[in-house]
């Protein structure tokens, strides 16, 4: 919801731009606020502009990041007084010529290692207490499987949306729970547990149940939730915790009933014949000169909206 | 850890302000967190006032109920009718308010359906039925609320 | 002990005070009664009334079931706030949920 602006990298951010670093210093106890003025380009993220000031102003700027792609997860930091990730939050979004002022504050609830570097540890630890894993009866045959477990497409769209949390902890970091209590499970381990709890392929959702009844499970959510409010994934945290305190309610008074446990798809009688290459097909000689491959460029042709992709040394 | 030694810094907002600040986290279009801070607090003048409400309802018990009339004639002043006001208020909100939570958190129900997320990547909870809910009490509250600061206030 | 045997309470007690505050509440309505003021709802000459109906009952319930609610939500909040002094707050929540109850049913025994 926050932070998923496409059209945001087409913007032209200001030329420059002051992003303020709340800091932190481990050694002699020091916060500060530090201001950094960056030159700006467009489609460049607050991600940039921070590794823009560790290469070229201050080297002693510390963050974590890892893919710069919204996909790993790491780079949460509170930009403007939110949670977000800084890869994915465009200058332009967040910063224009009358306020060309960004704050960048490490994320909300986690103990902060050095200045953006938050310590995720405890944060992960809930993460497992929640076992975020498949767990079966028969666990032999989930060692060693003979198929594939079933799931039909309906109950898959029903849970697909809470498989995509990236652990990135940002509604974590925006939990007024969280800001209080340090043994509350959070969001994102919840919204994992419930993830697990409807699964049709799982059978340890009881125990999980159990994991979600605690004091500091899942009755201390208060459905503020801005959990599903900052999540760059739209994995909706706060929709999982309600429905999953009205199973565990629904449980307990003995109206609860999972849906039937799938059973596992039979193992293929044969394999069949692979499906011979069409004629136009030229599979790759053993004479290809790979040099000469990484050196001339993959031709791209876009017709009628079909991409194709080759290779000069295919002609 | 040794007191000279790194340490990490503990950045937890802590009780006050994360039940008082619903700009705790600053997140564009979310009433729900102004409705969170709202029915802590709103909740905490009711417990604190309903502790008060039996100790004095016990009066007639203990001392009669002339005791209770006499009592009744001395609260009728601005500043128990303000009080009674803000408890008033205070109830129409939690209670309104918390239908909706029963709704949701109890049976739920008006969550909006889980689904795969498309464009204009809004999560379901924010579309679904309970935001109009959270709408309807926004717009009821401060009707109710005069209505009964009329009573209260003997304009009625 | 799981926590959802006291918190599903929260909830069951937050439906029967809808109905038994709803008509408690209502009972300050001055023109459901004959009144002209608000305020005149609060004499005995209209309370004492209560207590030899069927409501006497009602308030004992309502009595009950407000203070379960208000001081498990206050238990919840204090949970939250020293997460380690867990058992001081269940002995709090039931120390004082057993005093005004006792409170509350003295009042409306007595005036029955």
């Amino acid at each position: 919801m926050v932070g998923i602006d496409p059209k945001a990298a087409t913007k032209t951010p200001p030329k420059v731009v002051t992003i303020r670093v709340r800091r932190y210093n481990p050694v002699s106890g020091r916060e500060w606020w530090q201001e950094y003025k960056v030159e700006t380009h467009r489609g460049m993220t607050v991600l940039d502009a921070l590794l823009k000031i560790k290469e070229e102003i201050d080297h002693t700027l510390v963050m974590r990041y890892s893919c710069r792609m919204g996909v790993c997860g790491s780079c949460g930091m509170v930009i403007n007084g939110t949670p977000r990730l800084a890869c994915q939050t465009q200058i332009a979004e967040v910063a224009d010529e009358a306020n060309p002022v960004i704050t960048v504050e490490p994320l909300y609830n986690f103990p902060v290692i050095r200045d953006l570097l938050t310590d995720f540890t405890s944060f992960f630890e809930k993460h497992r207490k929640v076992m975020p894993y498949l767990i079966r009866n028969d666990r032999e045959e989930q060692e060693d499987p003979k198929g594939q477990y079933l799931m039909s497409r309906e109950d898959y769209e029903y849970l697909e949306e809470f498989t995509l949390c990236i652990s990135c902890g940002l509604c974590y970091a925006a939990c007024p729970v969280a800001a209080i209590d340090p043994d509350y499970l959070g969001p994102q381990a919840l919204g994992y547990l419930f993830r697990y709890v409807i699964d049709t392929r799982d059978e340890a959702w009881e125990m999980r149940l159990k994991i979600a009844d605690d004091e500091h499970g899942c009755h201390r959510c208060h459905y503020a939730g801005t959990c599903s409010m900052v999540c760059p994934k739209v994995v909706d945290p706060a929709q999982a915790i309600q429905r999953l305190r009205s199973i565990l309610f629904k449980y307990k008074l003995g109206l609860y009933r999972k849906k039937k446990i799938s059973g596992i798809s039979p193992p293929p009688k044969e394999w069949k014949p692979r499906k011979p290459l069409p004629p136009e097909a030229k599979p790759v000689s053993s004479e290809v000169d790979y040099k000469k491959l990484e050196e001339e460029p993959v031709v791209i042709e876009v017709e009628d909206r079909r991409i194709t992709l080759r290779h000069k040394i295919y002609e | 850890m040794s007191s000279g030694g790194p340490r990490t810094k503990r950045n937890m907002p802590g009780l006050l302000r994360a039940s008082l600040n619903p700009w705790l986290v600053r997140v564009p279009d979310h009433p729900e967190r102004l409705a969170f801070v709202l029915h802590r607090v709103t909740g905490v003048i009711i417990i604190l006032y309903l502790l008060a409400h039996i100790v004095v309802t016990g009066t007639p018990a203990w001392r009669g109920w002339a005791a209770w009339d006499s009592l009744m004639t001395q609260f009728n002043n601005i500043w128990n009718q303000i009080g009674e006001f803000i408890v008033a208020g205070s109830v129409l909100f939690h209670g309104m308010n918390g239908i909706r939570l029963l709704l949701t958190e109890f049976f739920g129900l008006c969550l909006g359906e889980p689904e795969p997320p498309k464009p204009p990547y809004i999560p379901p909870t924010y579309r679904a039925c309970q935001r109009k809910l959270l709408y309807a009490v926004f717009a009821l509250w401060p009707i109710l609320w005069f209505v009964a600061g009329l009573l209260i206030f003997g304009v009625w | 002990m799981a926590a959802s045997r006291i918190q599903v309470w929260q909830y069951i007690t937050a439906i029967l005070l809808i109905f038994f505050l709803g008509y408690h509440l209502a009972e300050r309505l001055p023109w459901l009664w004959g009144y002209h003021h608000y305020h005149e709802t609060l004499y005995s000459q209209f309370v004492q009334h209560q207590y030899h109906s069927w409501w006497a009952g009602g308030l004992l319930i309502l009595a009950y079931v407000a203070l379960f609610h208000g001081l498990n939500g206050v238990r919840g909040i204090l949970y939250e706030w020293r997460p380690r002094w867990g058992r001081a707050w269940d002995a709090l929540f039931w120390l004082i949920f057993i005093i005004f109850a006792i409170l509350g049913t003295y009042t409306v025994v007595k005036l029955w």
